[in-house]
Parts: C-alpha cells; structure tokens; sequence
C-alpha cells in the first residue's frame, strides 16, 4: 500500500489551511500564457457556484521555468460586478507546489489527491492548465454531480473537432467501452470530477510509479472508476480549446503511456471485463450545445508513408504479435498507395490488431516498450483511413462512425477472450486457412487450433 | 620351416591376446560408460522436458527477444533449453569418463585440460548469451525508434548495433578464455577506426548533401505547427 508521504512545502500549506471542502487541481509544466486563466476560472466557478464551501486550488508544477507559479499566484479577480455575482467575492487559496518524482502528469495529480485527502475535501476536480475554452461553469458541472447528486467520477463530455482525440476514438474509447461496457465518451479528457471515496482509492494504489505517472493517468482514473463499481457520470462542458501539446512530445511515446496503461489494467481486471457483455449509457449532465471548433490541418500522405515505412521494416516484429490473416492483411494494406484510392483500415482489422496487442502485452512477447511503439505505424494507418474516410462528413456522423467501431470492438470481444490465453497462430508465408471456427457473439471467431 | 611360421604365427597370437587383454576392457568399459551416459541424458532431456515448468524464464526468453534470435518462430521456451543443455551435459560428462578408463598421459591430460577450461567456457559461453541479448535489445529498440522517427535505412541501423555489441562480446569472451587475445583486440580496434573513417569519409564526401537535406526537412517540420498537430491531440 502506498503511503502519503506529503512535501515540506504542501505539508506547511496544508497545516495553515486545516480543511477545505473543495479541491480544484491544476497540473501544470510551462503554461504561464494559459494558466492565470484557467485560475481565474476556478476562483469565478467556486466563488458563483459554491460560495459557502471552503476552497483551495493546488497548481502541482513539474519544475516549469516560464513563470508558472507567478501567474497562478498573481490571478485574481478585483472586479466581482464584471462577472454578475451576486454574493461577495472571496479570496480562494491558491498554491502552487512542486511535485516529486516521476516528472508527468501522473505524478502532478498524485499531489493534488493527497493534498484532498489531508485537507479532507468533499469532492476534487482536476483540470488541465493550457485551456482556452474553460469558463466558470466547468466546475459547476464537474463537482455538483459528487456533491449534491453522489456520483463518484465526473467524466467530461465535449464536442471536438472530428480529428482532434484520434487516440481516444480509434483506439480508448472503443476498447473501454467493449471491455466494461460503460460509454464513457472522453475517458482520457483531461478534466475530471472525484468523490473522497474514489480519492482515497487511488491514493493507497501502488503503481503510480508506472506509466500512470505520466500519460497514462487519465485512463487509469477512468478505468479504476468503471472496474471497480464507482458511481460514474458525464457532464457536458462545450468544446475544449487547448494550446498545442509540447510539440517535441513524442507521439509514439504518448500512444506507448496510455495504451500500455489500457493493457495493464485489462490484466488487474480481467474478471471484471470477462463478465461483462456489451454496453450501457452513461449518465450525461449538463445543457448541450453546438460550437465551432478549431480546424486541425491532417497530412494523411505522410502518416500513410510512416505506416508503409512500417510494413517494410517492422514485419518482423509484427509478424510475432499478430494472428496470421491478420498479419497478412496488414502486409497487403501496406502495398496500397494512397492514388489508388484503396487504402482502407477496416473497423474489424484495425479492432482485431489492437486486440492481438493487448494479448501480446499480456503473453510478454517482446519487451513492452518495443511492442508499444511499433504499434505506432499500424495507428497512424488507421488515422489516415478514418480520415480519408470522414472528409466530408459532419460531426454527427463522424459519431456514427466512431459509433460503428465502438459495436465492431464489442463484437469482437470472443476474439479476445479467446487469444487472450492462448499463443498466437504463427505467421507462414502465406495465409494459412483456419483450421478451427468457434462461434461468439455477432461475428465468427477464427482461430488455427 | 613349419615351426618357424608355427612360432610366428604364436607370436601374432600371443600379441592380439595380449592386446585384447590390454585394450579390450577398458575400450568396452568406456563405450559401456558412453552409452550409460547417452542413456542417461535421453531419459533427463525426456524427464525435463515433462517436469520442467521454466514460466519465468520462458516470459524472460519472449521479452529479451532471444527466443526470436534462436528460433525465428519464437517459440524456444526454457524447457527446450534445460533439457537440451542437460542432455550435452550429461553426453560430455559421459565422454569424459570414458576417456579415463584407458588412463594413458594423453587422455588423462585431455580430461584435466578440460575440466580446467570448463568453467571458463561456461563464462566465455554467458557472456556470448549476454551479449547475444543485449544485441537483440538495443537493435530491436534501434529499429523501432528509426522507423518511428523516420530515419533513414532503419533494418541497417538496427543491424549494425547488433553486429557491434555481438563483436565487443566475442572480443570479451576470447579474452576471457585467453584465446588468440591480441588478435581479436587488434581486430576490434582496427574495425572500430575503419569504421569511424567510413562514416566520417561517407558524411564527407557521398553523404553531406543528404545529410544536411535530412536535417533542413526534420528543423522545417518541427517548425511547420500545423503539420503535427493531429500528433499532438489526444
């Protein structure tokens, strides 16, 4: 079991403090131009919507160099006429600590959550720090539910831009949705809302030194959320509108965090997602409306060139990893070039790879880190069909689109069962022809004995 | 004349027997000896191929890649390598002790040679495995990294960082077994410095323009925002 261990300075704060009933976490590295308004919306959201509970806002920084702390500790509001309040305005604590170990955003949220748990808040929302688009309400929205309704976990619900959150819709949200059948829309949305209850569960975990430190965090919130039976609802926050992400982050090494955290905890709750058939609705709170979006310009010529850099060089690790039609598929996709217009990841080819990767990660074939990352081209070909394919859609058949994945992943869940125990059919030079046909669910699972 | 063949002949006679009697036992004895030791061996390989659950070492076989390396199925699990490891074992303890039985200088020098050299051949052999691991490692990473970053000839790449950490390790192990030490050092030094003046030749002369083209476009599409920014969402 993992013990708080606070630092020195959250320690101090704390004792002055004593107690709050609200805890708004602000993560942050580098974010000076973004966060004294996300700040300033929190101290607006606490003092409009919740101006009898106690609250302190905690910017845990990972050692930023641009001014961070200062503009968290300088946002404040003077003028409370400007934003119609009706009750006076009072000071929110706002603190800015720094985090240790691990340097990400897992570790960031690991001191916010024992900083709730010391100052024994009612509930805790955590929201990212580079935001344009936050406004007072999202605070209403994410911890109203835990306070007055006893939800647990408040998870956003945003309208984006049809290629913003590719990671979420072609590969999270599908997969946790089939795997415990809750549709929860943005399980790594960044903005959460959390009951003690579920605070404390996360706080006693002991694998916050893995890649849930990092990127992994969100989903891993989310997937202990729905795993182990939390109340967990939505609530409809508008469009979210963020600066670019560290344009030297490295795509493979994001999709490596999160989706070997998605693997990971399929193995803790393995039980859990076996006995779990299709999928329900999640409560969804919050008045919904149309906004515009940022246009987010796509270079599909050179994800499929990384894809088909990928099938030349990487055969020889995906050929270990994937079931044999599957392999073969992705070996023939590899030889279409975009002109001739054929180039097309199927829902059911792209579900079934992404389900022979948990299996691989589970069986151990490779090192994980090498087996994650050379997922990245198989993803990047998938992105490259799902836009070609929605280029002229609108937004809500996009969501048709994704929806259409979503059942193909439920569907192929005996497939996974089914793999997830046994040892892949190995890969001949040519597509061999099953040898055994097992029936379950909608489509048929196929597999060589 | 018929008693001088008939005391030849006697004495041919008497030198087989005497031969027979020298030779035969211990020839008999040591193939008795080998053929208990390929018995023994047959039924430890049998017996630990059914007993033997290596899950440990199997998940450290896949994860290395060395199941790969051996087996291009992927499919070399511990038990294959206990079992096989003990049967040679067994086979060359077998071999051994046959050769003793004929106790001349020769053999018994054979045995003491090898017996001395055993230990250091099972070090020599570790680190061969090592090294066989770490090349797999790294070269795997080297591939994964290059074809993910876009660099050029990745499956080369990948290769010469197994070729290299395969020599250092061969270069290490002939050390440590004092064979032909200053050959393979010379070797390795000599490679290293061809080496280093290949690429330095090839970046000077043939490579330059290509190299600085690379460079040009990875600074251009860092700066093109627009371009990585479907890269950038979540």
């Amino acid at each position: 079991m993992a013990e708080s261990h606070l630092p020195v300075d959250a320690r101090r704060a704390v004792e002055s403090i004593k107690r709050a009933d609200v805890v708004i976490g602000i993560p942050s590295y580098n974010n000076a131009r973004t966060i004294g308004h996300v700040v300033q919306a929190a101290c607006v959201g606490l003092a409009k919507y919740f101006p009898d509970l106690v609250g302190v806002i905690v910017n845990s920084d990972g050692g930023s160099t641009d001014g961070t702390a200062e503009a968290v500790l300088a946002a404040r509001l003077d003028d409370a006429n400007l934003l119609m309040l009706s009750t006076p305005l009072y000071g929110t604590h706002r603190l800015s600590l720094p985090y240790h170990g691990i340097p990400g955003k897992g570790s960031a949220f690991r001191l916010i959550f024992q900083m709730a748990k010391e100052l024994q808040a009612k509930a805790c929302a955590v929201v990212d720090s580079d935001l344009r688009s936050i406004t007072p309400e999202w605070f209403d929205l994410l911890l109203r539910p835990v306070l007055l309704a006893g939800y647990d976990f408040v998870a956003p619900y945003y309208h984006r831009h049809k290629y913003d959150g590719t990671i979420t819709n072609s590969i999270v949200y599908p997969l946790t949705r089939a795997l415990y059948g809750k549709r929860v829309r943005q399980p790594i949305g960044g903005e959460f809302g959390l009951s003690t209850k579920l605070l404390d569960r996360y706080v006693v975990r002991d694998d916050w030194d893995t890649d849930v430190a990092r990127y992994g965090i969100d989903i891993w919130m989310t997937t202990i959320a729905i795993a182990e039976g939390f109340r967990v609802c939505q609530s409809f926050l508008g469009a979210k509108l963020h600066d670019a992400k560290d344009p030297g982050a490295d795509l493979s090494a994001m999709l490596h965090q999160v989706v070997g955290s998605v693997f990971t905890l399929m193995q803790e709750y393995e039980r859990v997602w076996r006995s779990r058939r299709g999928s329900e609705p999640v409560e969804l709170f919050g008045f919904r409306f149309d906004v515009g979006l940022d246009p987010i310009p796509v270079n599909v010529e050179r994800m499929i060139t990384a894809f088909r850099r990928g099938c030349e060089e990487l055969s020889e690790i995906w050929s270990v990893v994937l079931e044999a039609d599957n392999f073969h598929e992705v070996r023939r996709l590899g030889g279409v070039s975009r002109a001739e217009a054929g180039f097309h990841v199927p829902d059911e080819l792209w579900t079934r790879v992404v389900m022979d990767f948990a299996c691989a990660h589970k069986q151990g074939i490779l090192g994980r880190a090498h087996l994650l990352k050379s997922l990245t081209p198989l993803y990047l070909a998938r992105v490259a069909s799902f836009v070609m394919e929605t280029r002229d859609l609108v937004s809500s058949e996009v969501e048709e689109k994704i929806e259409q994945l979503c059942i193909c992943f439920e569907n192929n869940k005996p497939y996974l069962e089914l793999r997830w125990g046994r040892e892949r059919t190995p890969v001949t030079e040519q597509a061999g022809t099953p040898a055994t046909t097992v029936a379950g669910g909608a489509p048929e699972v196929r597999l060589e004995a | 004349m018929l008693e001088t063949m008939q005391q030849i002949l006697q004495g041919v006679l008497e030198r087989l027997r005497y031969q027979m009697i020298t030779y035969l036992p211990p020839l008999m004895a040591a193939a008795i000896t080998l053929l208990g030791a390929y018995l023994i061996a047959l039924l430890a390989r049998w017996m630990l191929y059914r007993i033997f659950k290596g899950i440990t070492i199997d998940r450290f076989l896949r994860r290395s890649g060395l199941a790969f390396m051996f087996d291009r199925s992927g499919r070399l699990r511990a038990t294959r390598l206990a079992a096989e490891g003990a049967y040679w074992l067994i086979l060359l303890a077998g071999f051994l002790l046959g050769l003793s039985v004929f106790n001349t200088d020769l053999t018994t020098q054979m045995t003491q040679r090898f017996v001395l050299l055993l230990p250091k051949l099972v070090v020599a052999g570790l680190i061969l495995v090592a090294g066989a691991w770490l090349a797999q490692y790294l070269g795997r990473g080297t591939l994964v990294w290059a074809v993910n970053e876009g660099l050029p000839s990745p499956r080369k790449m990948a290769a010469t960082v197994r070729l290299v950490i395969m020599f250092v390790a061969v270069v290490v192990a002939a050390d440590h077994l004092d064979f032909a030490r200053n050959v393979f050092l010379a070797a390795f030094i000599i490679l290293l410095g061809a080496g280093a003046l290949a690429v330095s030749l090839a970046l000077g002369l043939g490579g330059r323009e290509a190299v600085k083209r690379y460079f040009q476009e990875k600074s251009e599409s860092g700066r093109d925002e627009s371009e990585r920014s479907l890269w950038n969402h979540l």
